[in-house]
């Protein structure tokens, strides 16, 4: 079902939404550390959440070259159809 | 299934490799569907065999022994799926097949081997190989913040450097960094993944005994980029260091059963849950750091289920648990058989254990199993255990003289401000611990000041580094720990690091690495950067980087204050704060040395912020 990149985005906005707080806009542009100061800790909740949300597991070795929100929806997005 | 395990090597180790799914599982359609590969049954907790602790000459004699009983490692999943056994049996067997493989790359006696260490029964494979073929292991992080990719490589490149060595592998998951760290070095002989080693041809030789004098291993302290140092640990210090631990420290007995996340590049989780348990043939069940970070309930899981009854953790580990685990998950728990849960690794401040302690109270768990203990990897592992059985006893002392005065008194009237310490407990057998002031003089009872410790766990230096190690190793071979503290009645009580470490969420991450980084940006000069860490009253650690800056345009400093945050971000997983000051703010030593302590103490002048960290002394 969620094969739709689209989808993956908008939950995953959802999702950082709820950990960064109102008042910062996310786009796929969106830099996780500059502009969200996603912090190791955060990160693990964010990671949690994910797997959580999309049924995945991320492996870590990957997340070393994500930086911004959309090349987060994209490895999920990734996963997710690989898995099926 | 785990009759099969014990059979020979090869049939062994694909099973294992089968079993231990590593993370790329995540793009394997097929791996990743509910009927997983899951082995049958972890090894017992009760062995066949005498117990013997630790008395043994090498690593591999107690190798040696513990193959002939029915306890080995177990590996979970981020699920608490069992995913592979390696009975001790298995591993000798394992790694004298490797031993012999990487003998065949032609490498010599005291070669140094390079692994990256995921949590997996390779990596403990290749170790001991390492040792069967008398060449030294030496441990690699594995990645774990976003958008590391570059940092890492160097971080990587720069260990492979100090260590100097011969060999280097990593899972299939991380060779890729690996390789790309490796470009430019002359050192190195062959590159490739445990399975790439197990294709090639054995060199068929009697594999030779090792002697108590010789290097065990080196482990690398620091997740400094540049100039990281590798510890030297021989045989004779590693033997001895761990019959402290299993004896002294944890009384090891039969019934005894180890659960452990600690990441096997970290002297705590390799010493401590790797090597600590092997030499007394108990049983361990692991889960990977990643996922008890991101479930830390799993870890319980473990321990209630198999029982265990020794289980370590930095303080950072039990935070995460009190603040992740649900009330609703605590009826599942029964952590009852808990009897050790040693913490350590970093400061421990008694409302950590407080709070963990209450959390977990309705799930059995007894608050007089925490064990507090010192240590560093420059003394192998352990240096200092508190009483076992007892829970954990504190200080508290006058807030206002420890400051002033660099003098514990203890807290007579109610009201005053106090700090609180935990007491550490007492050196091992063979180790002494002092206290000094400045010019080396030693303190007596509750006077704070630098701890050096002096014993036969004792590194013989930083390995291919004289220079620091002639820095820490003082006359008389005794240890600078690095570390402030007192002693009160023969127990050891630290109050905190000198400014040159900050720990944030658990980790170590050198002051001098940070100011480095900014010092590399055309608008930075050198001796114009300072850093340090101010922890509020939540315990919360922040790192702060004070630049003298010369910027007038507001575009230019906001481009600077992100460039750092995100160069900081990249190379250590932590957020920063920023603040530019004009030319000539930062206090100076009278030989032009930047000094962090009065940077830090002007900072919070400027802030206002009131930072609990009392008893830290200023850069020597």
């Amino acid at each position: 079902m969620l094969n739709d990149y689209n989808e993956v985005l908008q939950k995953l906005c959802h999702h950082l939404e709820q950990l960064v707080g109102p008042g910062v806009e996310i786009t796929p542009q969106t830099d996780l550390i500059n502009e969200l100061a996603i912090d190791s800790v955060k990160l693990l909740n964010l990671i949690m959440e994910i797997e959580d949300e999309f049924d995945i597991s991320v492996p870590i070795n990957a997340l070393a070259d994500v930086q911004t929100v959309h090349e987060l929806a994209s490895l999920i997005h990734r996963i997710k159809a690989q898995e099926q | 299934m785990t009759s099969t395990i014990n059979l020979e090597g090869k049939t062994l180790s694909s099973t294992i490799a089968k079993l231990n799914a590593p993370l790329t599982q995540a793009f394997n359609p097929q791996l990743l569907s509910s009927e997983q590969p899951a082995a049958a049954i972890p090894t017992p907790t009760y062995n066949t065999q005498a117990q013997r602790l630790a008395d043994f000459d090498t690593l591999i004699a107690a190798l040696e022994y513990a193959a002939s009983g029915t306890s080995g490692y177990n590996f979970y999943d981020a699920k608490g799926n069992l995913r592979s056994v390696l009975s001790y049996r298995a591993l000798r067997q394992n790694a004298q097949a490797a031993a012999r493989q990487l003998l065949g790359l032609g490498l010599a006696r005291g070669d140094r081997v390079a692994i990256i260490a995921d949590t997996t029964p390779e990596f403990v494979e290749i170790f001991y190989a390492c040792r069967y073929a008398g060449l030294v292991p030496y441990a690699m992080p594995v990645p774990v913040n976003l958008g590391s990719h570059a940092v890492y490589v160097r971080q990587l490149r720069g260990m492979l450097e100090a260590g100097q060595a011969s060999a280097a592998l990593a899972n299939v998951d991380y060779v890729g960094f690996l390789k790309e760290a490796a470009e430019e070095s002359r050192d190195l002989r062959w590159v490739g993944t445990p399975e790439q080693l197990r294709e090639l041809p054995a060199l068929n030789t009697e594999l030779a005994a090792n002697s108590p004098d010789e290097i065990a291993y080196l482990q690398f302290t620091s997740g400094s980029t540049r100039m990281p140092r590798g510890v030297v640990i021989t045989e004779g210090a590693l033997m001895s260091n761990l019959q402290g631990i299993v004896r002294h420290g944890l009384n090891i007995r039969a019934g005894d059963r180890c659960a452990s996340w600690l990441p096997f590049y970290h002297d705590m989780g390799l010493v401590g849950m790797v090597m600590a348990p092997m030499v007394a043939q108990v049983s361990v069940d692991y889960l990977a750091t990643r996922d008890f970070a991101i479930r830390p309930l799993q870890w319980l899981r473990l321990i209630s289920r198999n029982r265990a009854t020794v289980a370590f953790s930095q303080p950072f580990g039990l935070k995460l648990c009190t603040l992740r685990v649900r009330d609703s998950d605590l009826e599942d728990l029964d952590l009852s058989s808990w009897r050790a849960a040693g913490v350590g690794a970093e400061m421990i401040r008694p409302d950590t254990l407080r709070s963990f302690a209450e959390k977990f109270a309705p799930a059995g768990f007894d608050a007089r199993a925490f064990l507090p203990c010192y240590g560093l990897a420059e003394s192998t592992l352990a240096v200092t255990f508190s009483q076992g059985g007892q829970g954990f006893q504190s200080l508290r002392v006058d807030a206002a003289t420890l400051v002033d005065k660099k003098v514990a008194v203890r807290l007579q009237v109610e009201g005053r401000k106090y700090s609180e310490f935990v007491n550490c407990g007492r050196a091992l057998p063979g180790h002494t611990v002092k206290v000094v002031d400045e010019a080396g003089g030693q303190l007596p009872d509750l006077r704070v000041g630098s701890v050096l410790v002096q014993g036969s766990s004792i590194m013989t230096g930083y390995f291919n580094n004289p220079e620091d190690t002639c820095k820490t190793l003082k006359p008389g071979n005794w240890l600078d720990t690095g570390d402030l503290g007192f002693l009160f009645e023969g127990d050891l009580y630290i109050t905190g690091r000198r400014t040159d470490v900050i720990i944030v969420n658990g980790r170590n991450i050198r002051a001098q690495d940070i100011e480095e980084l900014a010092e590399q940006q055309p608008e930075v000069r050198t001796r114009e950067a300072s850093a340090f860490g101010i922890t509020d009253a939540n315990d919360v650690t922040t790192i702060v980087l004070v630049i003298e800056c010369r910027l007038t345009s507001v575009t230019d400093r906001q481009s600077l204050t992100s460039r750092l945050q995100r160069l900081v971000y990249m190379a250590f997983g932590v957020n920063c704060l920023v603040e530019l000051v004009p030319p000539h703010t930062l206090p100076r030593t009278s030989s032009g040395k930047l000094s962090r302590f009065a940077a830090r103490q002007g900072f919070i002048q400027r802030t206002q912020m009131t930072d609990q960290l009392s008893a830290e002394s200023g850069d020597k």
